[in-house]
């Protein structure tokens, strides 16, 4: 299963993301975590430094293809496909693969095409498949073939959020790539404002997953730089993210 | 046939990842060290199969080891040069055996064990088993086969060294593949969403231009994906090996650019040059006032001597345009004993950037590496002329022949008496003027003559004032 996580920067989508991959943990599940919004810091908030990323693994091929280091009998996508496993960063509980920078000068449609192939080949291997994207959603469409089975748009309460995950849904529509389901998390909800708001994103077409309340916890995280994956078990935002998964699950 | 195997083997297991968090141990790989190596042996034991070092019973859960593969194959019709083809079947052929993932080939294998295969019993004797079965079924011609499993460091050290002769030798034989020993050329569209009537021919003589992809690159990649954008293209009969015109590969343009570019030279770029695509990594272009050609790459910021930079000069030939004068190259390219081939290769090159052409220094012939200049001893085409006259660059031998050639088959049309009242512009060579596109000024007729891409020619350029 596929689940894109996506949303307007500073809105609580690595929260989101973080968090998920943290409700899936210590099930037997094979678990991939995707970083695919160059601006997120989705590595810092699983506790874990990643690095090289797919994006280094391209540059490295391409200078050492530029430099004549490529064997000329050797099978080039063969050394992609291990170089990408080698970026890979593997914990005991899920696997993380950062996509990082976009590219430099120069071409890179031959080197793209055979990556989007490799990445869904290795893709194939896991149970679930959580990816970080930015709001934008034209890396995903870039870096993958496969349909998403959801799509998870994260918003604060703010009107320009919301605007943004129905610009989101509005353009996931036209893309190569074809989601099963859309849903929209709601953070840093003020108790109190949740019928409101719940209103407010019905009327233009969206379906709420869940509600995540302020935490002061989460704030205090951030701001010391705490892994959010280590919130404790009983705190407000994870339970939140575990009901929400919970119903997901059911419904898929 | 794999009945004693404890673990599936099939080709649904392709593709297989074993997860750190899964595996038993690790084989070879970033952290160890590890090969694999075919090689044609004719005093063999058929099926003799060993393991030299611990197999899995005697290794530690969650550690690394080091592993060699080491085959050797013996049949009538077996020849040392199909060594590498069938060595490169390892890595698919390994996969097929459940519980047991291989990457990459040669001296950067990287191998995983999982747990789940241990548990069932599976050994290293059972891969080595699969593998020679499996190698047997693929390529009938294999008579005899004996595999041998080396997990000891200081053997894997040794057979390390074994390899690398093996590889070194078939890469010399690689780098001296040419056009004409192959039958198949690959054709690359993957640039056709922006430039929909470029197809990219690649050789082994020519790599793409983007620079990313060469020859065994396309052939890895089509039979990878054989409905993908890189396709074989059969050559057909030769039309001239010295431009590298092909009959069936202007057939195959023809048809994949929807009829737009009938014909391509694949080593020149007059007359019919190769498209563009817009992702080369340099261009060369044609400078008519020097009749040579002048190279800038994508990374040179400046300007070149024809007074635009790269990014403009991309502009006009990109798009799958065929524009004769000019060709989108990669760097790789400059490094073909076919480079520009038909235009007379590095003797015909006036101009290129200083970090290009000391990426060449071993390519371009020694004796002129000092005659072409770069930014540093030129910018315009007038410093071009001086320093090429300066340092005898062979260019000016074609000039002058040329320039003979011109004056005994034409009649000087120039009156002398002329000469006295004019000023008379004549630097070193021929004046050309290219203009795209210009106007005659005077014809007041009513007849309007306007040349377009023409080169004008003139022995001499005389400038009189009206009335004298």
């Amino acid at each position: 299963m596929i689940i894109a996580v996506s949303g307007k920067g500073g809105t609580g989508k690595t929260l989101v993301s973080s968090l998920l991959i943290k409700s899936l943990m210590g099930k037997g599940k094979d678990i991939l975590a995707i970083d695919a919004d160059p601006d997120s810091n989705l590595p810092e908030a699983l506790g874990i430094h990643v690095d090289r990323s797919v994006g280094d693994v391209r540059e490295e091929l391409k200078k050492d293809t530029a430099e004549g280091n490529i064997p000329p009998e050797a099978n080039k996508w063969d050394i992609l496909d291990y170089k990408i496993m080698e970026s890979l960063l593997e914990t005991p509980e899920f696997d993380l693969m950062v996509m990082g920078r976009p590219e430099g000068s120069g071409c890179y449609c031959a080197v793209n095409n055979i990556l989007r192939k490799i990445i869904d080949r290795l893709s194939a291997n896991y149970d679930i498949i959580i990816i970080d994207t930015e709001a934008g959603l034209e890396h995903l469409s870039r870096r993958t073939t496969q349909n998403v089975d959801i799509i998870l748009m994260v918003t604060d309460p703010s009107k320009r959020g919301i605007l943004t995950a129905k610009r989101i849904e509005e353009l996931s529509k036209n893309l190569d790539i074809s989601f099963k389901r859309k849903y929209l998390i709601l953070n840093r909800v003020k108790p109190g404002k949740e019928d409101e708001l719940t209103r407010e994103v019905n009327e233009i077409g969206l379906e709420v997953a869940g509600i995540i309340h302020e935490d002061e916890q989460v704030e205090n995280y951030d701001r010391k730089g705490k892994a959010l994956i280590e919130l404790p078990d009983d705190s407000q935002a994870f339970k939140s993210i575990s009901q929400i998964m919970e119903v997901i699950l059911k419904k898929i | 046939m794999f009945k004693d195997i404890p673990v599936d083997v099939s080709p649904m297991h392709e593709g297989e990842r074993i997860r750190a968090a899964n595996m038993f141990v690790e084989l070879a790989g970033p952290k160890s060290m590890g090969a694999e190596l075919i090689q044609v042996d004719e005093d063999i034991e058929n099926g003799d199969l060993k393991i030299i070092g611990p197999d899995l019973s005697e290794m530690t859960e969650g550690e690394i080891y080091p592993f060699g593969v080491y085959v050797k194959i013996q049949g009538d019709k077996l020849e040392k040069e199909l060594e590498g083809v069938i060595e490169r079947r390892i890595h698919e052929l390994s996969n097929y055996v459940k519980g047991f993932m291989h990457l990459n080939q040669r001296d950067q294998i990287w191998c995983r064990v999982s747990k789940e295969a241990f548990e069932a019993g599976f050994k290293l004797l059972d891969y080595a088993k699969a593998l020679s079965i499996l190698l047997q079924e693929d390529f009938p011609l294999i008579e005899k086969i004996t595999v041998t499993i080396l997990t000891d460091e200081t053997d894997v050290a040794s057979f390390l060294e074994t390899t690398k002769e093996a590889y070194d030798y078939r890469d010399s034989r690689a780098r001296e593949l040419s056009d004409e020993d192959v039958d198949v050329f690959y054709g690359c569209t993957m640039c056709q969403s922006f430039a929909p009537s470029h197809v990219c021919i690649v050789t082994p003589d020519r790599t793409a231009l983007c620079g990313a992809i060469n020859w065994f690159d396309c052939r890895a990649a089509a039979k990878m994906d054989p409905e993908g954008a890189i396709f074989e293209v059969e050559k057909g009969d030769v039309i001239d090996a010295t431009t590298g015109e092909y009959s069936n590969v202007n057939a195959v343009v023809a048809d994949k650019s929807q009829g737009v570019t009938e014909r391509i030279f694949l080593h020149s770029l007059f007359d019919y040059p190769h498209t563009s695509c817009g992702c080369f990594e340099a261009v060369a272009f044609y400078i008519p006032e020097l009749d040579g050609i002048g190279i800038v790459s994508r990374d040179f910021g400046g300007e070149t001597p024809l007074g635009i930079p790269f990014s403009t000069m991309a502009g006009q030939c990109s798009g799958g345009k065929q524009v004769e004068g000019f060709v989108g190259l990669s760097l790789e390219y400059m490094r073909s004993p076919k480079f520009l081939q038909a235009d007379g290769a590095y003797e015909r090159i006036v101009w290129m950037p200083k970090e290009v052409k000391e990426s060449l220094i071993e390519f371009i012939p020694g004796e002129l590496y000092d005659k072409i200049p770069t930014e540093e001893e030129a910018g315009s085409i007038k410093d071009i002329r001086r320093f090429l006259r300066e340092n005898e660059h062979p260019i000016r031998e074609r000039l002058k022949q040329s320039r003979e050639l011109a004056v005994t088959e034409e009649e000087p049309v120039s009156d002398t008496s002329e000469f006295e009242d004019g000023y008379e512009v004549e630097d070193g060579g021929t004046p050309v003027a290219y203009v795209p596109q210009m106007t005659v000024p005077g014809s007041s007729n009513g007849v309007k003559i306007i040349f377009k891409n023409a080169k004008i020619y003139a022995e001499k350029v005389i400038i009189k004032k009206n009335g004298k």
